[in-house]
């Protein structure tokens, strides 16, 4: 290991100026200061570089091809072996105990069983010919856009820590989740809209809740805004009914009075005027953030497309759909929820893998297959990675003896990525023969994280945070990108 | 690492060899021999205590110290030096053409390049040590080096600023006596002066007035306060307005939150079932009720940190213990036993980070990178905490002792699980599969003048009153950072910003003191007054500094100069806190219940935020309205779900100490007090408490707004724009009006709406 990697506690060049003592308004003032030792010897480099809002749409460290990410998170764990990491061998074993010599914690001290080939069929798809499961018949028709990385291994075991290390990069709470971090190294195209939006499932929120899209120690501004596909998608669009536009923008103008009265006696009140414009921001957004989520603009044969109005897509698919027009209208980072609260109401297959999987994959496939195909006709899918995952995998042995589900498993499992400059139509890494335990090319977490944040053209090794005495960043020492999935 | 790569042997010199022979012996001057045969050369030989010794430290010891070098190569002494590392012999004396540390130094491959950035040596350092091993590579008898014996322009050492003893310097004199009400406006003043600044004028009594009572209490003054403040002009006035707000129970509340921040407060475990921690109400109020009754500040910590091992414990000392069990908790770790040591980690997080201002987790698999901090004084810290309920047990005591263990019921507290606890040890890269030698409990080793081993329990003791010892280290009152660290928090809430900017580190990273003297004044001043801090509030509260307005006569000209406000020129202007703002909406509007103390209630929240909870079983229940109208410091915080309100507000996260929190301006906060049902409610309630009392008179109800609202009447302007806005909404809201809200009273709600959400409001000056 090199070991320069392992100690992450150098300085690196983003210092922000939180720690200094000045808010955003405070960002201009302080990069006007001297070297002089009284003022510190941390003269302030800030990401913004003057500017005033942390908001703003910055550039990247380097070129690169996606401007905004989807990722559709799989809550609760779909299996490898069932959907995208074929495994002829199981049939082979089928009925036999694991090797002994797999280690591993039976999470949960669940009933152990035998080990169990896929619960349905895999078939070529695309040119590619990847191999997907007829849990996913539609998303198979796009396989030629898949980058199938069956690789993956994460830190835990257990739902409520994995979530938060597959959002957050550590399996404990307190840390700014991905999102947060292409926000806070890109900021956003679209200043009346929430720049990271996380759309969750209506049977319930993920495992441990709001750190999942928490900005952690980085200011709440960053952090990721709860999005309902249907209506008013955020909180406080609207007041009370009587409150109609004409009686607000009168309002809005009498405090515009009396707030640049109170202004013309403070000079230099640059916090005071960044306030008063950022009410002139809300008002845009009241009218622009119910339009994004407004599909009846949309023709009905994309509606239908994306499933809107069947079950069971129905759901999924408006999500999908909303997703696009986020993108399309400049939001930099959108995560779906498949799977809400707990068990079986979440990819979590401890009962039957053909019943969850069944019900889960009927939801999502078809919205996720219209999600491909829509922004590849629309010219989009090159701009925008979209990530396919769960916090960790399954195992490919049952819970119990002939028992149709299966266990946790943090050892080896599937994500995928499509658009965004990834190469299409390919594996990458490989689990072991009974899909148990990542072998090949193995791609830890924080793997996947340098490279969504590279795809988007982030360093994870540049994009760092102060905080605490302490650069800190996403991957913390970890992390490699990998070049092979890059078209 | 890089020198194992070379494994063939360098040539070896003679002298070098005789070298080997004679460490042996203590022999210090090495390789002399070499160096007289040479032509004398055409420079001075490197100064080693001046050139050499802060280029080896600065450059080169982090990796090559004495445990487990680098390369096996140490360069802490002569003799290290001299017996090379795995690659060979590193130096051949007086003759740099055939050093390897030259070679590998002036290729540039050391010292290595970290995130791609070059760590090359500059020519002037690089012809440094050709120079010091042309001439024999002299290494003074029995001198070790010590990577943190001094601070150098990558890293602090043992003589860091903050870590010197405080010294007390007296007020400097100054000339404008007018401008001096006290001792620290000698401190600030002789520094403007210095920079050719003046301060501000005096801030007006109502803005001042307004200025104090959020500053101790966090409400406003009424508008018959303000009035009466006004007009009183007898020389204590202002004295008289100080002590009475210090007095107020209200005191304990506002400041109470500051430190709640600090000690990462939340009344839930977090994680997957996110358990409510029952009782961490009680350390809440304990906290007021210390800082009410004005308990000393050393007091107050070892009540926090040994209140279970205090000879005069109490249920209520226990209560303080609190703090050590309001970390987040996780029930289903991915490895229990390697959740041991994040527990340690919390508690020693919190510990160093409240009372010390210092980043000691950073050492926790490493030396400290930047400040003199051994990994070794992370564990010794870590031991102090180790002997309590770390190792994995029932959940149903969620991390914490059982009530037998504790002593008492109904108390979330701390203590041992006995006088004598498993040793601990120290792990190398900070994991567990290698673990090192065994620490003893301790305190931080670079503090020199305090440091002494502890000691064993006594016989009797029930615990290893490790917590205490420590606790009694830390309020010493030779410790150079405790009383530093608190006179720079209480500073920095009264005026905005600190002395020290980064108040939760007072490390190399950290901000530098503005006015180093001055902090050591106050500091010193603490522990003279006992440690109590009310006096500390009194005093800078009196201050003139305290008293100057936030707009300066020559505000384009300083600001230029010092925009961050770093010489005190002006006042800081300051946007309410969550708390602050939601109280005072409560407060205006006449709605606030000051009831204090008890079982937090729990805030409504919207039915969109309640999404992100995964367990429907326990689903979120609001406590009623009536309850709801309690001051924020009593509002559930639930770390799955904290209020958006006050999130939105830069409410702190509730995972790690917070020394300061964001002030953030976004358009979700527009949104939120323009449209959410809180402020919308406020509104109305204001507007009712008008119309009682104004009933129907459009004049009057304007005066009545502004009063309540801003504790002052409009001008004429404002007036004339308020009527017209009562007038306008007459004839708007007739659709919406029924027999009991009229249009008239629609109409004024709109007008208090628009005063809740203006920036005076907001604002303080």
């Amino acid at each position: 290991m090199d070991r320069s990697r392992l100690f992450p506690c150098g300085h690196s060049r983003r210092e922000f100026v939180w720690e200094m003592g000045a808010g955003f308004a405070g960002l201009a003032l302080t990069s006007l200061l001297s070297a002089d030792s009284f003022f510190g010897h941390q003269a302030v480099a800030a990401r913004v570089g003057g500017a005033t809002n942390p908001m703003a749409s910055a550039a990247p460290h380097f070129a690169s091809q996606a401007k905004a990410c989807i990722f559709l998170m799989m809550n609760g764990a779909p299996s490898q072996v069932d959907t995208f990491d074929y495994k002829p061998a199981l049939e082979k074993y089928a009925g036999q105990p694991l090797p002994e010599d797999k280690s591993y914690t039976n999470s949960g001290g669940r009933k152990v069983g035998y080990l169990t080939p896929a619960w349905r069929k895999f078939r070529p798809g695309g040119e590619s010919g990847l191999l997907v499961s007829d849990y996913f018949p539609e998303v198979r028709k796009h396989a030629d856009k898949l980058c199938v990385i069956n690789s993956c291994h994460t830190d835990s075991h257990a739902h409520g820590s994995a979530l938060v290390a597959m959002n957050t990069g550590k399996t404990f709470i307190g840390r700014p989740s991905l999102g947060s971090w292409c926000l806070y190294g890109l900021g956003t195209e679209n200043q009346s809209l929430p720049g990271y939006v996380v759309m969750l499932d209506k049977r319930g929120g993920p495992i441990s809740g709001q750190p999942n899209w928490s900005s952690g120690f980085m200011p709440s501004t960053f952090s990721g805004t709860l999005f309902r596909p249907i209506g008013d998608p955020i909180l406080d669009l609207r007041g009370p009914e009587h409150v109609t536009p004409d009686v607000q923008r009168a309002q809005l103008d009498l405090m515009v009075r009396l707030n640049q009265q109170h202004m013309a006696q403070r000079p230099g009140g640059h916090e005071l005027a960044a306030r008063v414009e950022s009410y002139e921001l809300a008002y845009r957004m009241q009218a622009e953030a119910p339009e994004a989520v407004d599909i009846s603009t949309e023709s009905q044969q994309t509606v239908a497309k994306y499933g809107v109005g069947q079950e069971p897509t129905d759901e999924f698919g408006r999500n999908c759909l909303v997703a696009r027009r986020l993108v399309e209208r400049g939001v930099r980072f959108v995560q779906l929820y498949s799977g809400g609260g707990h068990l079986e109401e979440t990819w979590d297959a401890h009962e039957s893998i053909e019943k969850n999987h069944g019900q889960h994959g009927a939801e999502v496939d078809q919205p996720i297959a219209a999600l491909l195909e829509d922004l590849e006709q629309r010219g989009m899918l090159d701009e925008t990675l979209v990530v396919w995952g769960g916090e960790f995998g399954r195992m490919p042995f049952s819970e119990g003896q002939n028992a149709p589900g299966r266990n946790h498993n943090p050892y080896g499992f599937t994500m995928w990525l499509a658009g965004g400059g990834v190469r299409g139509g390919m594996h990458y890494g490989a689990t072991d023969e009974f899909g148990f335990q990542a072998v090949e090319n193995k791609v830890h977490l924080h793997d996947i994280h340098a490279t969504i944040l590279h795809l988007m053209g982030l360093d994870h090794q540049r994009l760092s945070y102060f905080h605490q005495g302490r650069q800190e960043s996403l991957t913390d020492v970890g992390g490699r990108v990998i070049h092979d999935v890059m078209a | 690492m890089r020198w194992s790569r070379r494994l063939y042997l360098r040539p070896v010199l003679a002298v070098a060899v005789a070298a080997f022979g004679s460490h042996s012996l203590g022999c210090a001057t090495l390789a002399f021999t070499r160096a007289s045969d040479l032509d004398a050369p055409d420079f001075a030989a490197p100064d080693f205590e001046r050139q050499i010794a802060p280029l080896l430290i600065k450059r080169c010891l982090e990796c090559h110290q004495e445990k487990d070098p680098a390369g096996g190569l140490s360069l802490v002494s002569g003799e290290a030096l001299m017996s090379g590392g795995d690659s060979g012999l590193a130096i051949s004396s007086g003759a740099p053409e055939e050093s390897y540390l030259l070679e590998r130094v002036q290729s540039g491959e050391m010292p290595p390049e970290q995130k791609g950035i070059s760590q090359q040596l500059s020519d002037e350092e690089i012809a440094l040590l050709q120079q010091w091993v042309q001439a024999g590579a002299t290494w003074p008898e029995q001198r070790t080096l010590d990577l943190y014996e001094i601070t150098s322009d990558v890293r602090g050492g043992r003589d860091w600023w903050s870590l010197q003893r405080i010294e007390r310097v007296e007020p400097p004199e100054v000339k404008q006596v007018d401008l001096v009400s006290n001792s620290i406006d000698a401190f600030i003043l002789a520094r403007l002066q210095l920079a050719g600044l003046e301060p501000a004028p005096l801030e007006s009594k109502r803005k001042l007035i307004r200025r104090v009572y959020y500053d101790v209490i966090g409400l406003p003054p009424t508008y018959e306060e303000v009035a009466a403040f006004e007009a009183d002009e007898s020389a204590n006035a202002w004295q008289r307005v100080v002590d009475r707000l210090l007095e107020s129970p209200q005191y304990g509340e506002r400041w109470a939150r500051y430190w709640l921040d600090l000690v990462r407060f939340a009344e839930t475990s977090g994680y997957e079932r996110d358990q409510e921690k029952p009782f961490a109400w009680r350390y809440r109020d304990w906290v007021v009720d210390a800082l009410n009754s004005d308990m000393p500040y050393d007091r107050f910590v070892l009540e926090q940190l040994a209140g279970d091992e205090l000879p005069d414990r109490s249920e209520r000392s226990v209560v303080a213990t609190g703090m050590l069990r309001l970390g987040t908790w996780n029930d289903e770790p991915n490895d229990p036993d390697d959740y041991k040591y994040e527990r340690l980690e919390d508690l020693v997080h919190v510990t160093s980070t409240a009372f010390l201002s210092l980043t000691v987790k950073c050492a926790r698999c490493h030396d400290h990178k930047f400040d003199p901090i051994p990994q070794t004084d992370y564990y010794q810290l870590a031991a102090v905490f180790w002997p309590g309920a770390i190792e994995p047990r029932d959940r149903k005591w969620l991390g914490g002792p059982t009530e037998e263990e504790l002593g008492f019921e109904n108390v979330l507290g701390w203590t041992d699980l006995g006088a004598t606890a498993e040793p601990l040890h120290l792990l190398k890269l900070g994991e567990r599969s290698r673990p090192g030698e065994v620490i003893a409990a301790g305190a931080l080793s670079s503090v020199r003048s305090l440091a002494r081993p502890f000691e064993p329990p006594p016989a009797d003791a029930t615990t290893t009153t490790r917590r205490l010892q420590l606790a009694r280290w830390i309020v010493d009152s030779q410790n150079p950072l405790t009383s530093r660290v608190l006179v720079n928090r209480l500073w920095q809430h009264h005026f905005g910003a600190g002395l020290v900017r980064t108040p939760n580190n007072f490390g190399f990273n950290g901000d530098q003191p503005t006015h180093p003297a001055l902090l050591d004044w106050l500091a010193d001043e603490l522990i003279q007054g006992e440690w109590r801090m009310k006096r500390m509030h009194k005093l800078m509260l009196m201050s003139r500094t305290f008293r100057q307005s936030s707009i300066h006569p020559r505000f384009d000209q300083y600001n230029e100069r010092d925009a961050a406000n770093r010489h005190w020129w002006r006042a800081e202007r300051r946007r309410l806190d969550a708390e602050a703002l939601r109280d005072t909406m409560l407060y205006v509007a006449g709605e606030l219940d000051e009831t204090q103390g008890g079982p937090s209630f729990h805030a409504s929240v919207s039915p969109n935020a309640l999404q992100g909870l995964s367990r429907k079983d326990a689903a979120w229940e609001a406590s009623p309205q009536a309850q709801q109208r309690r001051r924020s410091l009593y509002m559930f915080a639930q770390r799955s779900l904290l209020s958006p309100m006050m999130t939105t507000f830069d409410f702190c996260d509730t995972v790690a100490p917070c020394g300061k929190r964001d002030v953030t301006t976004a358009a979700t906060q527009a949104l939120a007090l323009l449209n959410s049902t809180f402020s919308h409610d406020r509104s109305r309630a204001l507007a009712k408490r008008v119309v009682d009392l104004a009933a129907d008179d459009p004049q009057q109800q304007v005066r009545l707004v502004w009063r309540f609202a801003l504790g002052r009447l409009p001008t004429a302007f404002e007036e004339q724009l308020a009527q017209a806005h009562l007038a306008e909404g007459r004839q708007r809201f007739r659709p919406a009006a029924t027999t009991e809200r009229t249009t008239g009273l629609i109409s004024l709600e709109s007008l208090c709406h628009v005063l809740l959400n203006s920036n005076e409001f907001v604002y303080l000056d």
